[in-house]
């Protein structure tokens, strides 16, 4: 998340301009855009009075339906005790934060979210160096061996992780890995796609740009540093945010590497809580600290999620 | 100069110039072509060999050609898991992939409010499964929020979690909320790129709402839909996360997935060469299916 909101800073505006008559005139502008989109759309197409309402009807309805899991977590979380029956517990009162006292003080909790903050950080600073690295030489410098080193890097895509999952752990038991964040992290280091994406990137960027440098009497890494990795700002931001989602959210392979309690990430720690017959309450306190983080990237770097699926498909 | 200038393009060069590029881009490359070559194509690899041995982590490790594979034709457990895999992908994909047409068209047009909606529904594919698992046990569970719901329709409201026919809906409801917002964006982009003149000449035509989505917008999402045909039964078929946190594999088995014995057979037998021979029939499933898929939907490109 920090090369996101480094990545935003730029664009926001230096100096808050007044609330009232700002706030207004962005709503005039926003009705405005919303008004030239339909009006390049016939009538007819826009729909009737009813159709819109029938849209707006099951639009809500879905909205609710995926939202309700959310809010239950949130509400149950904060309910006195397990007495989490149904309905009566999803009333916003009575609420309580005794159950984050029982996660936050008896459980591992704490040491599980550094364990995960460990993982998704390191790895999103580790992929990104690595495949800027990998993609710049690949879009930009010419050696023996290049196409076919890339598209063989692309092709492991199509091998299910499930198949190299099990060599790959019996490696690191060998070498004393299994419980170490070295052990859990390096292995997934090796991002194919985070390859790709970076090579296609650089690819759209004109030679001039590093050439220039280069006359100038750089050094190679003083242009990767300096002028290749400053270029590179979009992608970085887009590929981090998801690169940060993936390791956050990532399970089978904390599963299988942190064997002891100490060495557990978030959701492999809160999936052993859901099956000690923890109670529903302390489990979903859990669940929203798990949560927040992610809620939070959403809400601040949503357009580099959307942008992200729509312009490359990055799977979520 | 002029061969300086284009280092991306093809052609052949000589001289130090493009031996210093050629140890600088090799250079570069060579971190990750390590780590590819240690975790991805060694792995790779080694995994197909592993499952034509005895390997375990206590020992073994010889060759006993297709003694995994025998084994796993006669093993009753292989069938019941690849058939509850095929049957959570056939309720879990088209799930998905109606859902994400449905809300695509829905908030398809610029209206108030149209970009929360696709926010709120794009929320649980950033969601880990786990967490959403922790609340879906207790939303699926006797007397919780979806047993009253069904019972309204006149089914019983025990939970769903517990019996062996209705578990994977369950599951499926569950896969189907956390991915038909990536769906519903793949094929929104998709969609901004029919012509707004096709569509208003349809219009003029007399083409009614069904005739325009039918004849005009399915055909322009057709290879949008292949490739989350493809992406979604491949993830539908390893599915796991949700299912060991909500049942477990349970009850007796109706939820218990390749993946799961793949995981049990690998981390808690320590029956390693057996799990590696799990994982290449899941290769091989994959992509038979994806080459059925290829047929079906795929045929016209």
């Amino acid at each position: 998340m920090t090369t996101a909101s480094a990545e935003r800073t730029p664009h926001t505006p230096p100096a808050p301009a007044p609330p009232g008559p700002d706030r207004t005139g962005r709503r005039a502008e926003r009705a405005r855009r919303r008004a030239a989109e339909r009006d390049g759309v016939p009538h007819a197409m826009r729909g009737t009075r009813g159709g819109r309402i029938v849209r707006g009807v099951l639009l809500t309805l879905a909205a609710l339906v995926t939202v309700f899991p959310f809010y239950a977590m949130v509400v149950l979380s904060l309910k006195p005790s397990a007495a989490v029956e149904f309905p009566g517990s999803l009333l916003p009162w009575p609420l309580t934060g005794e159950a984050y006292g029982t996660v936050l003080g008896a459980q591992s909790v704490p040491r599980w979210l550094l364990n995960t903050l460990v993982y998704s950080l390191v790895s999103v600073v580790g992929v990104l160096l690595l495949a800027a690295l990998a993609g710049y030489a690949f879009a930009k410098k010419r050696f023996p061996g290049r196409e076919a080193m890339f598209w063989s890097f692309l092709s492991m895509v199509m091998v299910p992780y499930h198949v190299t999952m099990i060599p790959t752990f019996a490696m690191i038991a060998k070498l004393g890995g299994v419980d170490t964040y070295w052990g859990l992290i390096i292995p997934t280091l090796a991002n194919a796609q985070a390859v790709f994406l970076m090579r296609q990137f650089v690819r759209s960027l004109p030679d001039e740009l590093f050439e220039a440098a280069r006359l100038d009497g750089c050094g190679e890494w003083q242009i990767f540093y300096r002028i290749v990795l400053p270029l590179l700002k979009p992608i970085l931001a887009t590929l981090g945010v998801f690169v940060f989602l993936w390791h956050w959210n990532d399970f089978l392979w904390p599963l299988v590497i942190g064997q002891s309690t100490d060495m557990r990430t978030l959701t492999v720690g809160i999936a052993s809580l859901q099956q000690q017959n923890v109670p529903l309450n302390v489990v979903l306190s859990g669940s929203v600290i798990a949560f927040v983080p992610i809620f939070a990237a959403y809400l601040v770097g949503q357009r580099y999620f959307t942008e992200g699926v729509t312009t490359s498909g990055i799977k979520g | 100069m002029a061969v300086v200038a284009e280092p991306g393009r093809r052609g052949r060069r000589s001289g130090p110039q493009a031996r210093r590029e050629a140890r600088i881009g090799l250079l570069f490359v060579l971190p990750c072509f390590l780590l590819f070559l240690a975790f991805r194509f060694g792995p790779g690899i080694a995994g197909v060999l592993m499952s034509f041995t005895d390997y375990s982590l206590t020992g073994g490790g010889h060759f006993i050609g297709l003694d995994n594979f025998i084994r796993l034709w006669h093993d009753p457990l292989f069938w019941s898991s690849l058939k509850v895999t095929v049957l959570y992908t056939v309720m879990a994909v088209p799930g998905t992939l109606l859902a994400s047409v449905a809300l695509a068209l829905l908030t398809r047009r610029a209206f108030r409010g149209a970009k929360l909606f696709r926010s709120v529904f794009f929320l649980p594919v950033v969601t880990s499964l786990v967490l959403a698992a922790t609340v879906f046990v207790w939303i699926f569970s006797t007397g919780g929020p979806w047993a009253t719901f069904v019972s309204w329709l006149g089914l019983s409201d025990s939970g769903w979690l517990g019996d062996d026919v209705f578990v994977l809906p369950a599951l499926a409801i569950v896969g189907v909320w956390s991915r038909f917002g990536y769906g519903m964006l793949i094929l929104l982009a998709r969609m901004q790129d029919i012509p707004r003149e096709l569509e208003e000449a349809a219009l003029t035509d007399g083409a009614g709402p069904w005739q325009r989505f039918r004849y005009l917008v399915l055909p322009q999402l057709r290879p949008a839909l292949f490739f989350l045909a493809v992406l979604e039964t491949t993830s539908s078929f390893q599915v796991f996360d949700a299912i060991y946190t909500m049942t477990g594999g349970g009850p007796a088995n109706a939820s218990y997935t390749l993946v799961f014995q793949l995981y049990d057979a690998g981390f808690k037998y320590f029956d390693l060469g057996y799990a590696a021979t799990i994982g290449v029939a899941l290769f091989v499933l994959t992509l038979v299916v994806a080459l059925v898929q290829r047929l079906v939907i795929g045929k016209d490109q």
